[in-house]
């Protein structure tokens, strides 16, 4: 379901997911919808995050 | 006041910012800039020109900040009713599917361009719920891994997970509202 894999989208943010794990992410993106977008939110924030961290951001 | 430590003075400012943002607690920030400045004046030789003064000051601020999470740690990971709220229930309906769908935030490289976001993206880190802050600062300002927060902090990494994985979902959540739904509406 999408919230399964939103946990795991986020859980690989912070582990290394297993081989069954990615799969069963893969294979839902194939069909779903709407996961994409929210996996590449998490992208967006990730890119976003290293920015900051770089110096980027409000004086 | 010499050269040197009215440059290092003026950017007390943004430096307390940092550690407001990483600690949560006014006085550990006063505490952890004070520390900083301290060792910066204190050894201005170790300055040598190489970075921006203002990057060099927040590499002693990281391990200063550091320092006050060890001193403070019982204190830090205190939960609040925020921390421990679950969005899940909000975002999904009961068969587990987006009761809204994610939106399409488009080119990072075309939004990261503009400097309003890095203010959006600041106000909503610090309306994390504050274990949450810490942690998610800890990870991605500080950048340490796993096993060193969790040690930092005496918390497992199943703790930490559930405490990124909150905060992340809440922080997609303020950038959608304050951000990507706050540029499209009309002015």
């Amino acid at each position: 379901r999408c919230r399964h894999v939103t946990r795991l989208v986020l859980e690989a943010e912070e582990r290394p997911l297993s081989a069954t794990e990615r799969l069963g992410v893969w294979l839902h993106m194939l069909i779903c919808k709407t996961c994409p977008n929210f996996a590449r939110q998490v992208r967006f924030m990730r890119i976003a995050m290293a920015r900051w961290r770089s110096g980027a951001g409000p004086e | 006041m010499n050269d040197f430590a009215a440059q290092v003075q003026a950017l007390r400012p943004p430096l307390l910012r940092f550690a407001r943002n990483q600690l949560r607690n006014d006085a550990w920030a006063e505490d952890a800039v004070s520390e900083t400045l301290l060792a910066a004046l204190e050894k201005p030789q170790s300055f040598g020109g190489q970075s921006q003064l203002k990057t060099w000051l927040v590499g002693i601020l990281k391990h200063k900040v550091i320092d006050q999470l060890r001193r403070h740690a019982r204190e830090a990971t205190i939960l609040s009713r925020d921390d421990e709220a679950d969005l899940d229930d909000q975002l999904f309906v009961d068969n587990g599917h987006w009761r809204e769908a994610p939106k399409d935030w488009g080119d990072p490289e075309h939004q990261l361009r503009q400097q309003q976001f890095f203010d959006v993206l600041e106000l909503c880190v610090t309306q994390l719920p504050p274990t949450q802050g810490r942690v998610f600062m800890m990870r991605e300002w500080l950048e340490l891994d796993t096993a060193e927060v969790c040690q930092e902090l005496a918390i497992t990494s199943s703790n930490l997970w559930v405490l990124m994985h909150r905060a992340r979902l809440r922080l997609r959540e303020c950038l959608q509202d304050r951000w990507f739904d706050a540029t499209e509406r009309p002015r």
